[in-house]
């Protein structure tokens, strides 16, 4: 029997016991419909876990001096220029990145109008020099990231997540406005570098004018981000030493080439910075496992949905033996009764499949609306908590199809065995 | 000229395995093509078993059965639905016809399993014609009589012009009068398009109208002596 035809008694078996195929494919939706909304609850998490809160690059790996050093005698110890040169002749690495610890201790002490408000205000300031070209594209244009020269402003990169902490938390707690990048980009302030509210530095203050020129998921979270040689400058002017870098970034050819980069990093002697990374998939594996279990509970409620599919089936197949016998009687096979079963359950399936979809995106859009209205207005807080990629879209309703199918091959097998004689004789 | 339908010592025992009470006992049967058989015999006699083994419906039997020289017993399952379809109409007591479909649907039915011709739907409205049904080709089984449903379900029989059609008890479920039609039906069929029928009934207008009439008791098929009309059928001894 052709599928086109198979496919028309299903469909009109289906008609004829309206109520029963509702049933099957509303249990079929409530299952999928939570498996949807969880996974793409998970999925919405981990996206913004990686994307906003520890912003991840495949091709990026970030190198350290190792904590505990024999120095030189034991080729491991300093960054500096011969060793930024053999990093940079590792197969597979495209370009060698050095940063450079401010290390000297930075005083900003703020009193005047700040957006509209007061603001009196004075922190130490931390900061670190780094490559420009590791930054250079997050500077806001007409605002180079690159050493002015003495007497001029120093152009610093602030983090994106410092903004946001500030946005979420800090101003909100403070009745301080909030800021957008396109406020802060020119915003200048005084830094008196070489002094300190906590220590002696002993030296000798230097008063200098700092200006936002970008922000960066990349720059230092809790401190300011300059060009490599204004740290340079910086360090020459307390006599302190400007050759030895705290870290280098590598940025691999080929995400592919990172596992070998990382194990030739290691035998030279160093170490690496995943502290974030490791933070970001020790978090990503608490998201999976909750999804996990959400997920698995889903799956139970759509085997459920298949055993309801099963029962159901069993029930048609047994009213419908003896229009099953009269189907083999005119020239039905055993597998051509078995198809149009399954057709139908597959159809059953699509239905509750594609409810189940409109079910988990209904229910996505209320938690969105729920958690707009409800939570509060927290550091990193999504539009949507959501992501719905294509393909789970198709796998919810693959899953759909399948249980359905699954449900209903127990009862299609039984009906394909009746003896068709017996069925009439009924 | 071979037969339409030979079934040669054919045995056949209630029970699935076959053990139970014997309902044939090497009953044998030769119907020529253009044939028009009765078999009448008691209720609970093996009627219906007969029918449905020389179907293809019942395969748990001993013996042969052969349908236009084709062994039943030597085809898959497949096989046997497929020629089942093409060779064999059937008829029966209670119509059998499926609900949630229009007449002319219920005709066209078998063709969904065997492949139907281009022109089906033609052939399908010819048989309700045939049938005196053309008119009501779009009414569902509900909504006719018990009478006009058992002429569609003769004009579902009749759509893919089977050389044999089988009816079991065709008028058991009817008035006197319209009982009559459906016989008259039958003899024209036979008369009138050479079509061979193999009848099971237990009343004495078919078997009037048969060309032989054959009667089934305590396992056996024998002559009964009956027959009035029509070529002969012969019950092999």
């Amino acid at each position: 029997m052709k599928a086109r035809r198979a496919a028309v008694l299903a469909l009109r078996n289906l008609k004829r016991d309206r109520r029963g195929s509702v049933l099957g494919a509303l249990g079929v939706a409530t299952g999928v419909g939570c498996l949807v909304f969880f996974t793409a609850l998970g999925t919405g998490v981990a996206r913004t876990v990686r994307t906003r809160v520890f912003p991840d690059d495949a091709t990026r790996i970030e190198v350290v001096p190792p904590q505990v050093s024999l120095g030189a005698l034991l080729g491991g110890g300093k960054l500096d220029e011969e060793q930024m040169g053999r990093l940079a002749a590792l197969p597979g690495v495209e370009a060698v990145l050095p940063k450079m610890a401010i290390r000297v201790s930075g005083l900003a002490y703020y009193d005047g109008p700040f957006f509209g408000r007061p603001l009196r205000i004075g922190v130490e300031v931390m900061g670190v020099g780094v490559a420009p070209a590791l930054m250079a594209q997050d500077a806001a244009p007409g605002h180079p990231f690159a050493d002015p020269g003495p007497g001029k402003p120093l152009p610093v990169i602030v983090s994106s997540r410092l903004l946001e902490l500030y946005n979420k938390s800090f101003a909100a707690q403070r009745g301080l406005p909030k800021l957008t990048r396109e406020l802060l980009v020119g915003f200048r302030f005084p830094v008196q570098f070489g002094n300190s509210f906590v220590v002696n530095t002993g030296s000798h203050p230097e008063q200098q004018v700092i200006e936002v020129v970008g922000f960066s998921d990349h720059a230092l979270l809790g401190g300011i981000t300059v060009p490599l040689d204004v740290a340079r400058r910086l360090h020459r002017t307390q006599g302190l030493d400007a050759d030895t870098y705290s870290a280098a970034v590598l940025r691999a050819r080929t995400p592919d080439a990172v596992p070998e980069i990382i194990a030739a990093v290691r035998r030279m002697g160093f170490e690496l910075d995943d502290s974030e990374r490791t933070l970001a998939e020790q978090i990503g594996w608490a998201i999976a496992l909750v999804t996990g279990a959400l997920g698995l509970l889903s799956i139970l409620i759509t085997a459920l949905a298949a055993v309801n599919i099963a029962h159901a089936f069993y029930a048609s197949v047994r009213e419908r033996r003896r229009e099953i016998g009269v189907l083999r009687a005119i020239g039905a096979s055993a597998d051509d009764v078995e198809r149009v079963l399954l057709l139908e359950a597959a159809a059953v399936g699509l239905a509750g499949g594609a409810v189940g979809l409109l079910l988990g995106r209904a229910g996505a859009a209320l938690a969105d609306l729920a958690a707009a209205r409800v939570l509060p207005d927290f550091p990193f807080k999504p539009g949507t908590f959501f992501a719905w990629p294509a393909p789970l879209l198709a796998a919810g309703l693959a899953v759909a199809v399948l249980a359905a199918i699954v449900g209903a091959l127990p009862p299609a097998r039984e009906a394909a065995r009746n003896d068709p004689a017996a069925s009439l004789s009924e | 000229m071979g037969a339409a339908l030979e079934l040669d010592r054919v045995s056949r025992s209630y029970g699935d395995d076959g053990s139970g009470m014997p309902v044939l006992i090497e009953a044998s049967l030769r119907v020529d093509p253009g044939e028009f058989a009765a078999i009448v015999g008691p209720s609970g006699c093996g009627k219906s078993t007969l029918l449905n083994i020389a179907g293809g419906l019942d395969r748990r039997y001993s013996g042969t059965v052969r349908v236009d020289g084709t062994d039943l017993g030597a085809m898959d399952d497949r096989a046997l639905s497929a020629f089942r379809g093409r060779t064999i109409g059937f008829v029966f007591q209670s119509f059998n016809l499926l609900p949630g479909f229009s007449a002319l649907e219920n005709v066209l039915l078998p063709g969904f399993f065997t492949g139907g011709q281009s022109n089906a739907r033609a052939r399908g409205l010819e048989a309700l014609e045939h049938v005196g049904l053309g008119a009501k080709a779009h009414k569902k089984p509900g909504e006719l009589s018990g009478g006009e449903r058992q002429r569609v379900a003769l004009a579902r029989a009749l759509c893919s012009r089977p050389p044999l059609l089988l009816a079991d008890e065709p008028t058991g479920n009817l008035d006197q009068r319209t009982g009559e039609q459906i016989v008259q039906l039958l003899s024209d069929l036979n008369r009138e398009h050479g079509m061979t029928l193999v009848v099971v009934t237990h009343e004495a207008r078919v078997s009037r109208v048969a060309g032989r009439v054959l009667h089934l008791a305590d396992g056996k098929i024998g002559p009964s002596g009956e027959a009035a009309t029509g070529a002969p059928a012969e019950a092999v001894p």
